[in-house]
């Protein structure tokens, strides 16, 4: 399973040969250790200061210190702040479109693609590609395509129709960049599901195929359940995929028109390095790393659940 | 396979790859445009390729090359430098001890993963400042390790631990300390994982921009993928040199995905979060 080769080597390797090997291993601590100072100092040690920042005053003359501690103020000014409260529906916004494409799309594409012929293996290498370049070269083109006077609208214009402000209308706005961000997260979905559809059991499948059971019937009978755990956790890789989506925001709409594509990520960004309030941009980074942290355990079981059956 | 016929196949994979296939089309046909194409009829799709605004672009930034490719080479190896010894270290169980720690740190690199960039960038401009490495590329560097570092860990580790144990008890009977295993017999034998998570970071290090434009505060010192991500601060956005910047950005992929395309897709797959 392609999403799980990182977390299920942790305990399958429980091999007597491999255990009458460690036995002699010499300490592995100098290996580790390089890792250890720098990710101590720098990824670490980065997210205690996170934590002290947003219980502080800092500004952008006392970046590096000293810090008053002012307690949860910082929160409460970040709680009391209306764009808050719409970046954080902005981001619901963002994951739930998120969502419903990369599964639903990403499990009909993945099905549907998965008769492996030239043209869908040719559509899934493009695919891939595209999922693998940078975001913000995505999302310069999207913003390009979206424009004003860009392809999609003289396309509408060809066949009749009045142009779109696909990125400038505040109605409009945070949907098309939230399906811009599916459409470059969706390869990676079809991607999972595809390779979990390959590992479905053929005999069953063929069993109920023989009892006359059609692509829905199959999907949500034998398919579906079989593929819940590889679902789950792709869903909780999708929700925080949404909450670093900062990217696509800051290439297409730089959190406008308005505040109405200000997602939480961004927000914080922007609070921090447009209008130098770096305590409360922090409390605003530790609302989302709650979020994260809370979908890191069921993440974590998803893989070791996945792993075990 | 699960009941979807072939000709459903066809359809689908067509309709996938026009939908895939014309933005990126876009990038490269709008890149060899002119000012005056842009300006005239910014989206026809007859006109005369003219490889002007690469010129103009690698005239202006050809630094910024210089810039990404120190930028990534550097990452790259940091990256990978300490990345392999630790993926080693989290792959041998030497006791029960050790074991437990490795659990752990398995767990820590995971969380560490999936920390959000532009979270992490707020505490590390103040640890950068305190350091006096703001506004400097080892800074930046610096950055980008402590973002790729625990990725490549988890991406490697599984190259390490496919290494046959009889391999290992082989290397012992011939009296090898450990450094010489992890030298003779690691490194030969991850060295296909070692490529794969080398180009992952380079292409991933080329196209970070967030902590680029962060850190680096003087346009001239910005990589491409800052340049790029600088275009949309201009008061009015030329969408010619903007995609001649994207192409610039996609190069090292576009380089690996031609070269070792499968491995590609496996690493990164195995990445999961990225």
């Amino acid at each position: 399973m392609l999403t799980t080769a990182t977390a299920s080597s942790g305990s399958g390797s429980r091999s007597p040969v491999r255990l009458a090997v460690t036995r002699f291993t010499q300490q592995p601590w100098g290996y580790l250790l390089p890792a250890v100072i720098i990710l101590g100092a720098l990824a670490v040690f980065p997210l205690i200061q996170l934590a002290r920042m947003s219980l502080s005053e800092v500004g952008p003359r006392t970046i590096v210190g000293p810090w008053e501690f002012i307690g949860w103020s910082n929160f409460r000014k970040a709680f009391g702040d209306r764009i808050f409260w719409q970046s954080v529906r902005a981001t619901g916004t963002f994951t739930l479109v998120l969502l419903v494409v990369d599964l639903v799309v990403g499990y009909l594409g993945a099905a549907v693609l998965s008769s492996g012929t030239w043209s869908t293996n040719l559509a899934l290498r493009i695919m891939v590609f595209v999922w693998a370049l940078p975001p913000i070269v995505s999302g310069s083109v999207w913003r390009f395509l979206l424009a004003g006077n860009g392809a999609i609208n003289s396309l509408l214009g060809l066949v009749g129709m009045e142009s779109v402000d696909w990125l400038s209308s505040p109605d409009r706005a945070l949907l098309s960049v939230s399906l811009v961000a599916a459409w470059a997260s969706l390869p990676f979905s079809i991607l999972v599901i595809h390779g979990g559809l390959l590992s479905l059991p053929t005999d069953v499948i063929e069993a109920a195929r023989i009892d006359g059971a059609g692509f829905w019937g199959l999907s949500r009978h034998i398919v579906l359940p079989i593929l819940r755990p590889t679902l789950a956790v792709l869903t909780v890789l999708i929700i925080l995929y949404a909450f670093r989506s900062f990217d696509f925001v800051y290439v297409m709409t730089e959190g406008g028109p308005g505040t109405v594509t200000t997602t939480l990520p961004y927000f914080a960004y922007n609070t921090a390095f447009k209008t130098y309030q770096f305590g409360v941009a922090s409390a605003l980074a530790m609302v989302s790393m709650l979020v994260v942290i809370v979908l890191a355990v069921p993440y974590m079981l998803g893989l070791r659940k996945e792993h075990a059956g | 396979m699960i009941g979807v016929g072939r000709r459903w196949g066809h359809a689908a994979a067509g309709v996938l790859s026009v939908v895939y296939l014309v933005p990126l089309a876009w990038i490269v046909i709008t890149s060899l445009k002119s000012d005056d194409q842009i300006r005239g009829a910014p989206n026809a799709l007859a006109f005369t390729p003219t490889l002007d605004v690469f010129r103009e672009v690698l005239d202006v930034g050809g630094g910024a090359i210089v810039t990404s490719l120190r930028l990534a080479g550097f990452t790259t190896l940091l990256v990978i430098g300490v990345g392999v010894p630790a993926a080693y270290a989290l792959s041998r169980l030497a006791s029960p001890g050790w074991r437990r720690l490795v659990t752990i740190a398995m767990g820590v690199l995971l969380v560490l993963q999936m920390v959000p960039q532009p979270m992490a960038v707020i505490p590390l401009f103040s640890i950068l400042a305190r350091w006096k490495l703001v506004g400097t590329l080892p800074g930046v560097v610096l950055a980008d390790v402590s973002l790729l570092l625990p990725f490549a860990i988890l991406l490697l580790r599984p190259f390490v631990l496919s290494i046959p144990g009889a391999i290992f008890e082989a290397a012992e009977l011939d009296g090898t300390n450990g450094w010489q295993r992890f030298r003779y017999v690691v490194l030969p034998l991850s060295a296909n994982g070692i490529a794969t998570v080398g180009s992952i970071v380079f292409i991933l290090a080329w196209g970070e921009f967030i902590y680029a434009t962060t850190f680096l505060t003087e346009q001239t010192r910005l990589p491409v993928s800052g340049l790029l991500a600088q275009q949309i601060n201009l008061y009015s956005v030329s969408w010619n040199r903007m995609m001649a910047l994207a192409v610039l950005t996609s190069l090292p992929l576009l380089a690996v995905f031609l070269l070792a395309q499968k491995r590609l897709v496996q690493g990164l797959s195995v990445g999961a979060v990225k």
